[in-house]
C-alpha cells in the first residue's frame, strides 16, 4: 500500500514535470496518453491494485482515483492556459485597417437606366404602366397620328434620320402613345421610355442619340392640374422634396395647352448664382430653372385619330429629354459624357 | 426675334425692369434667351450746327456754334468731316456719360469746347451700319431734346423667341398686344390708315394675275415721287437696335413695317415690270432669277415666283430679284403686301437653302388680314416722307372672318382644372382681340381676330385663357388612376437583366446606334460613319474595349436592325463580356471563356428560372474553337465566346475579349423553381478518370453518367481534364466526380461500387473510354 502510494507520488510528480513542459496542446495531449491514457503509468499503478490485500483495495482505489481527479485538473488548468495564451498571441496582433480593400468587381447600370427607372417607378406607384417599343417606326406613328401632317411646320423641329419614304428613326418616343391608346380603351396610363434620334449637331448640350420618357394619362375627367401634379412630384423624386415646378405656355401640334417644363436648378437652388462662380450659375445660365421638356393636354384630333371622343375622354402627356435630367441631376458638365460612357464617369455616377 | 423694350413702350405701358417683361413674355409662351442691356448714356441732346467756321489755329478742325435750344449756343471744336451748318446732330454736352468716356471741358489748340458733336457708334450703335462721323438727325427734332429717349437707347432689347405657331406674334405689335393682354392694360395702336385715296395716272394702275393658288391675297399700290435716301435717324436706330442694318428708306421701310406689324413686304421699281402687271405662278423648269443677294439661282416649278409678262422679278416670300431692285435713280415703286401658303413657301425655301427674315414669317402662314394693314403702314411711312401714294389695290381671295367657335364654360374647368367664370374667361378672350357672346349662359360664341389664324378649336382657346389668366394659377393635382390591364413585362424585364448583370460585376454602356456597316441605310446620315443602322452590338462593344487602356467588364441592351427580304428587322439584344489579360494556361483551356459561361448561366437562371445548356457552335466574328450556343429548354437564346482575335486585332484589341450575345426577345417567361425536399440518407461519392477522345464533350460524359446511373445519382460533375504524353495523341483524360444517394434508405458502399462498375462498363461501350485509377 505504501508502495503503490510512492509510486503514485512518483508518477504524479513526474506528471508534473511532463505538465510543465508542455507548452502546445499536441505535448500536452502526449502526456496526457502517457499518464491517463489506456495504456498508461496510471493504469500500470491501477494494475498493482490487484495483489493488495483486499480491505487495502478500497483505500487504494480512492487514492488513485484522487490522483487521477488532481492530474485530470491540472491537465485541464494547462489547456486553459495554453488557449489563454493563443488568444493573447493572436489578440496581440494588429493591422493597418486603412490597406486598399480587395474590391470584386463592380457592375453597374448606366445613369440613364437609373433615371428612367427611378422616374418610371414613381409612376409605376401612382399606376402607371411602362411600355417600350421599336425605335424604327413608320411616319404615321410619329407624325400623321399625332396631329403633324405633312408639311407641317412643326415635323422641322424634328429632324429626322430617315430609311424609306415613310420610315423613320423616332424623334420621340410618341409612337408608343399611339400604339397604346390603339390596343387599349382608356383609362390609359403608361410612361414610355426609350432611345430617340435626331439629327441635331452634337455639342455639349446636344446629342443626336438620346433618350427620352414619355407619359401619357387618358381618361374621363383628367385635366392640367393632374399634369401639374404628377410632374412636380417626379421633379422631387428625381431631385429632392425642395423641387419647385414651372409651366409655361408652349406650342406642339399634339398638345393643346401646351407647356414647357422648368424645375429649379439644383446647383444653385434656383438663385442663378453660385459663391464659387461669379459669371452666374453655369448650370442653368443664370436662371435658376432648367428646362426638362414639354407637356399638354392631349389635341383632340389625337384622340379623335385614335378613336376617342375627346368630349368625353380628356388626357396629358409629357416628354422629357434624360440626358438633360441627367446633367441637372448629377451636374455634369458635357452631355457627351453620357454616350462615352467613360469607365471614370461611370464609376462616379454608379 | 430681337426686341428693343422701348419700342414695345410705344404701345403698351410696361414695368421698368426688362427682367419683368422677360419673365411675363416667358410666362405668355416667349421665352427670352437673352436680355441685352445698354450701357448707360446721359446728356446727349439734340442740336443745330447754327454756324461753322474753320478753327483759327489747326487746320483740321472746325469751330461749330450749335444751338440747343437755350438761350447762348454752344462752341463746339470738331475735327468731323461731315458737318455743315444747318444740320441737326447730337451733342454730348459737358458732363455727358457715354460708353466708356465722360465729356469734360476742354481746350483744343485755343477754343473751348463745350461739348462733343457725336457718331452712331459713341450712342453703342453699330458704326458701320450707320453714316461715317457725326451721326445725322432729321430737322423736325426738337432742339434740347434728350437723344436717349427720343430713340429709346437706354432701354434694353430682348431676344424673343416665337414659337411657329404664331407668326402673328414675330412683330412688335403682336408681342405688345399679348403683354397689353397679360397687363391688364389698354394697346396703344396708332391708327393705321392707307393715305392712299387717288387713282393712278392712265396706264399706270398696278394689276397682278394670281395663276397659283399658293398666294391668297395680294395687295399691291403704286406710289410715285420717291427718292432714294437715309432714312430717318429714328427709323435707322430701331432697326439697328432690332438687328436689322439700315440700307436706305425705301428698303428701311419695308423691313420698319415687317418688324412692326408681321407683314413682309416688297418694293419693285415701276419701271422694271414689263408689261404693267404682276403674275404670281410657279416658276418655269430651268428658269433663271438673280436675286438681291447676287446669287443666280435656277428654279424647279416648285418654286413661286412673282414675274411680269416676260421674267420672275422676285422668289414669292423670299427675296427680291435683281432686276427690279429699287436703287438711286428709282422714282416710282410698286409695293406688294401678299400672303402665300406657308408650305409652299418653306419647300421653297428649304429647296433653295435661302432663309430670310421675310421666308421666317411666310412659312408659317401669316393672316390674310396682315396684307392690308401691311401696305396700310408703309404707306403712311413713305407718305411722311413726302412720296406720292396711290390707291391700294387687293388681288386673290377677300379677307374672310373666321367662323365663331364654340366654347363650354365646363371645358375650361375639364381640360385645367382651373374653376373660371364665365365673364373671366370672357375678359382673358376679349383682351386678345377676340369677339365673344353669350349664346347660352355657360357656352360663349368666340371669333378670334383676324391675326390669329392658330385659333381653330376650344382647346385653343382655353390655352389662350389660361396663358392670360396664368398658368401658375392652375392647381397642383396628383391624379388617382383607375386599375387598367397594360402590361409592362419587356421594360421589367430589361431592367432584371440589367439589374443581374450589375449584380455579376458588369457596367452598363451605351454605344451608338448609328455606324459605318450594316444593312439598314440611313438616307440623310450626318456623316459616313453614321450611315447604317447596327446590326449587332458587338462591333461597338469591341471599340468601347479597344478604346479603354484597362480590362473592363462591361454590357449593353439595344436595338439592332437587319434588312430582311425587303423588310426592315428590328431586335432587342444583350452583349456582356470583357476583355482581359491572357492566362498561363494550355491551348486546351480557356478559363476566362469558362467565367464568362459561367456568369452567362447565372444569368439566364436568374432572369428564367431555368438552367442553360451550351454546345459547341460558330458565330461570324468569334473564335472558331472557343465559341459556344447556348440553349433554354432546347431553344437557341445566346452565343458566347471569344472574339476572333483577328477581328481583336483589327480593331486594336491590345487583350482578348469575351463576349456573350442574348437575344432578349427569345428568353422565355420567368419559371418559378419549386423545392424538392433532398434525401433524409447520407450520401456518398466516388470519383473516376477516363481516357477518352479530345473530341468528347465534358457535358456529354456529365450527361451519360445521369442517364446510366439514373436516380441513384444526384449529380455528375467533371471536375478536371488533362492532356500530355502520357494521355497519348488523340485522347485526353477527365475526372468526374459523382454523388450517389437513395432515398429509401442508406447507400452501402457496395452499392456504390457497384453502380460506378455498371457506369464504367457504359462509358467504355458509349465512349470508349479507358478508365484509369
Ligand atoms: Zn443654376
Amino acid at each position: 500500500m505504501t508502495e503503490l502510494a510512492s509510486r503514485l507520488d512518483d508518477v504524479a510528480q513526474r506528471f508534473d514535470a511532463a505538465v510543465d513542459r508542455a507548452n502546445d496542446e499536441q505535448a500536452l495531449e502526449s502526456v496526457r496518453v502517457a499518464y491517463l491514457g489506456r495504456n498508461g503509468e496510471v493504469t500500470t499503478v491501477r494494475r498493482a491494485i490487484g495483489t493488495l490485500a483486499h480491505n487495502e483495495r478500497p483505500a487504494a482505489g480512492k487514492l488513485i482515483n484522487d490522483a487521477v481527479a488532481a492530474m485530470e485538473r491540472r491537465l485541464q488548468a494547462a489547456y486553459e492556459e495554453l488557449e489563454s495564451r493563443s488568444f493573447d498571441a493572436e489578440l496581440a496582433t494588429s493591422i493597418d485597417v486603412t490597406f486598399p480593400s480587395i474590391r470584386r468587381p463592380a457592375g453597374s447600370i448606366h445613369p440613364v437606366r437609373r433615371i428612367i427607372e427611378e422616374s418610371c417607378a414613381y409612376f409605376v406607384r401612382h399606376g402607371f404602366a411602362v411600355v417600350i417599343g421599336a425605335e424604327v417606326e413608320p411616319d404615321y406613328y410619329n407624325f400623321d397620328a399625332l396631329n403633324i401632317p405633312n408639311d407641317h411646320p412643326a415635323r422641322e423641329g424634328f429632324d429626322s434620320f430617315w430609311i424609306s419614304d415613310t420610315l423613320l428613326l423616332r424623334p420621340h418616343t410618341s409612337p408608343m402613345q399611339i400604339r397604346t391608346m390603339q390596343e387599349h380603351r382608356p383609362p390609359i396610363a403608361i410612361v414610355a421610355p426609350g432611345k430617340c434620334f435626331r439629327r441635331d449637331a452634337v455639342d455639349a448640350r446636344h446629342l443626336f442619340q438620346f433618350h427620352q420618357v414619355e407619359g401619357l394619362l387618358v381618361a374621363e375627367g383628367i385635366h392640367f392640374a393632374h399634369l401639374k401634379g404628377m410632374l412636380t412630384g417626379l421633379c422631387r423624386e428625381l431631385f429632392g422634396e425642395q423641387q419647385n415646378v414651372r409651366f409655361r405656355p408652349s406650342y406642339f401640334p399634339f398638345t393643346e395647352p401646351s407647356a414647357e417644363v422648368d424645375t429649379t436648378c439644383p446647383k444653385c437652388k434656383g438663385a442663378g448664382t453660385l459663391k464659387s462662380s461669379p459669371m452666374g450659375c453655369n448650370m442653368c445660365g443664370g436662371s435658376g430653372w432648367i428646362e426638362l421638356g414639354g407637356a399638354g393636354m392631349v389635341h383632340p384630333n389625337v384622340l379623335r385619330e385614335v378613336g376617342y371622343d375627346p368630349d368625353r375622354y380628356s388626357g396629358w402627356a409629357f416628354g422629357f429629354g434624360v440626358e438633360r435630367l441627367g446633367l441637372a441631376r448629377y451636374e455634369v458638365d458635357d452631355i457627351r459624357r453620357f454616350t462615352k460612357s467613360d469607365p471614370g464617369f461611370l464609376a462616379q455616377l454608379s | 426675334m430681337r426686341v428693343p423694350v422701348s419700342w414695345l413702350r410705344e404701345f403698351v405701358t410696361l414695368p421698368p425692369d426688362a427682367r419683368a417683361i422677360a419673365d411675363r413674355l416667358a410666362m405668355l409662351g416667349f421665352p427670352v434667351a437673352e436680355i441685352e442691356r445698354r450701357p448707360t448714356i446721359t446728356g446727349v441732346i439734340t442740336g443745330r450746327i447754327a454756324d461753322l467756321q474753320k478753327h483759327p489755329n489747326a487746320d483740321r478742325l472746325q469751330v461749330a456754334q450749335v444751338d440747343v435750344g437755350a438761350d447762348a449756343p454752344l462752341t463746339i471744336a470738331t475735327a468731323a468731316t461731315n458737318v455743315t451748318a444747318g444740320q441737326t446732330i447730337a451733342v454730348a454736352t459737358i458732363g455727358a456719360q457715354l460708353p466708356g468716356l465722360t465729356i469734360a471741358p476742354r481746350t483744343m489748340r485755343g477754343v473751348a469746347s463745350q461739348g462733343m458733336m457725336i457718331s452712331a457708334e459713341e450712342l453703342a450703335l453699330p458704326g458701320d451700319w450707320f453714316e461715317d462721323g457725326i451721326m445725322q438727325l432729321e430737322s423736325s427734332c426738337a432742339l434740347g431734346a434728350d437723344v436717349v429717349d427720343l430713340f429709346g437707347l437706354e432701354t434694353a432689347v430682348l431676344d424673343v423667341e416665337i414659337t411657329t405657331n404664331r407668326p402673328d406674334a414675330m412683330s412688335i405689335i403682336g408681342l405688345a398686344r399679348e403683354l397689353a393682354a397679360s397687363y391688364g392694360t389698354g394697346l396703344r395702336l396708332p391708327q393705321i390708315v392707307n393715305p392712299g385715296r387717288a387713282a393712278e395716272p392712265p396706264g399706270e394702275e398696278p394689276n397682278v394675275l394670281i395663276e397659283s393658288q399658293d398666294c391668297y391675297r395680294f395687295v399691291c399700290q403704286r406710289i410715285d415721287g420717291v427718292r432714294v435716301a437715309p432714312a430717318p435717324a429714328w427709323m435707322r436706330v430701331r432697326l439697328a437696335l432690332s438687328g436689322q442694318r439700315p440700307i436706305d428708306n425705301l428698303v428701311d421701310v419695308s423691313n420698319y413695317v415687317m418688324l412692326e406689324t408681321g407683314q413682309p413686304l416688297h418694293f419693285y421699281d415701276a419701271r422694271a415690270i414689263h408689261g404693267g402687271r404682276l403674275i404670281v405662278r410657279s416658276a418655269h423648269d430651268g428658269e433663271n432669277i438673280v436675286t438681291l443677294d447676287g446669287v443666280t439661282r435656277t428654279l424647279s416649278p416648285a418654286a413661286l415666283v412673282i414675274a411680269d409678262d416676260e421674267r420672275a422679278l422676285c422668289l414669292a416670300g423670299l427675296m427680291g430679284g435683281a432686276v427690279s431692285e429699287v436703287g438711286p435713280t428709282t422714282t416710282a415703286i410698286v409695293l406688294e403686301a401678299a400672303n402665300f401658303n406657308g408650305a409652299r413657301i418653306r419647300r421653297m425655301s428649304n429647296a433653295l437653302a435661302l432663309r430670310t427674315e421675310a421666308s421666317a414669317r411666310h412659312e408659317k402662314s401669316l393672316a390674310p388680314a396682315l396684307t392690308d394693314l401691311g401696305a396700310a403702314r408703309a404707306a403712311a411711312l413713305l407718305w411722311d416722307l413726302g412720296a406720292t401714294v396711290y390707291q391700294p389695290h387687293a388681288f386673290g381671295g377677300p379677307v374672310t372672318r373666321a367662323a365663331a367657335i364654340a366654347l363650354k364654360v365646363a371645358d375650361v374647368q375639364r381640360l385645367l382644372g382651373l374653376s373660371l367664370h364665365a365673364q373671366q374667361i370672357e375678359r382673358h378672350l376679349t383682351a386678345l382681340g377676340c369677339e365673344v357672346d353669350r349664346v347660352e349662359p355657360e357656352v360663349l360664341a368666340v371669333t378670334p381676330p383676324a391675326w390669329r389664324c392658330d385659333l381653330a378649336i376650344a382647346a385653343d382657346l382655353i390655352e389662350e385663357v389660361a396663358r392670360i389668366e396664368g398658368y401658375e394659377r392652375i392647381p397642383v393635382v396628383v391624379p388617382s388612376v383607375a386599375p387598367h390591364e397594360i402590361s409592362s413585362g419587356a421594360f421589367a424585364l430589361e431592367s432584371r437583366i440589367a439589374g443581374a448583370l450589375e449584380g455579376l460585376g458588369y457596367r452598363e454602356i451605351i454605344t451608338q446606334s448609328l455606324r459605318d456597316a450594316g444593312s439598314v441605310e440611313v438616307r440623310n446620315p450626318l456623316s459616313e460613319e453614321q450611315r447604317f443602322l447596327r446590326d449587332s452590338l458587338v462591333p461597338g462593344i469591341v471599340e468601347y474595349l479597344a478604346e479603354n487602356a484597362s480590362p473592363a467588364r462591361i454590357f449593353e441592351t439595344g436595338e439592332v436592325f437587319r434588312d430582311e427580304q425587303g423588310g426592315l428587322v428590328e431586335e432587342s439584344l444583350l452583349t456582356f463580356g470583357f476583355s482581359a489579360d491572357p492566362l498561363d494556361e494550355p491551348p486546351w483551356r480557356d478559363s476566362h471563356f469558362l467565367a464568362l459561361k459561367g456568369d452567362c448561366e447565372r444569368l439566364l437562371r436568374k432572369i428564367t428560372g431555368r438552367d442553360a445548356e451550351t454546345k459547341r457552335g460558330t458565330q461570324s466574328g468569334f473564335h472558331p474553337g472557343k465559341t459556344a450556343l447556348v440553349t433554354l429548354d432546347e431553344r437557341e437564346v445566346a452565343h458566347l465566346g471569344r472574339i476572333d482575335p483577328r477581328l481583336a486585332k483589327a480593331a486594336d484589341l491590345q487583350r482578348p475579349a469575351y463576349l456573350c450575345v442574348v437575344n432578349i426577345a427569345s428568353l422565355p417567361a420567368y419559371e418559378t423553381p419549386h423545392y424538392r425536399v433532398p434525401s433524409k440518407y447520407p450520401s456518398t461519392y466516388r470519383d473516376v478518370a477516363l481516357v477518352i477522345g479530345v473530341d468528347v464533350a465534358a457535358r456529354d460524359v456529365e450527361r451519360a453518367i445521369v442517364a446510366t446511373l439514373g436516380s441513384l445519382c444526384t449529380d455528375a460533375t467533371v471536375f478536371d481534364e488533362y492532356r500530355g504524353p502520357q494521355i497519348g495523341q488523340g485522347c485526353k483524360s477527365l475526372a468526374a466526380r459523382m454523388t450517389l444517394q437513395r432515398f429509401d434508405a442508406t447507400i452501402t458502399d457496395e452499392e456504390a461500387d457497384q453502380a460506378v462498375s455498371l457506369l464504367l462498363d457504359a462509358l467504355r461501350k458509349e465512349f470508349g473510354a479507358e478508365i484509369r485509377t
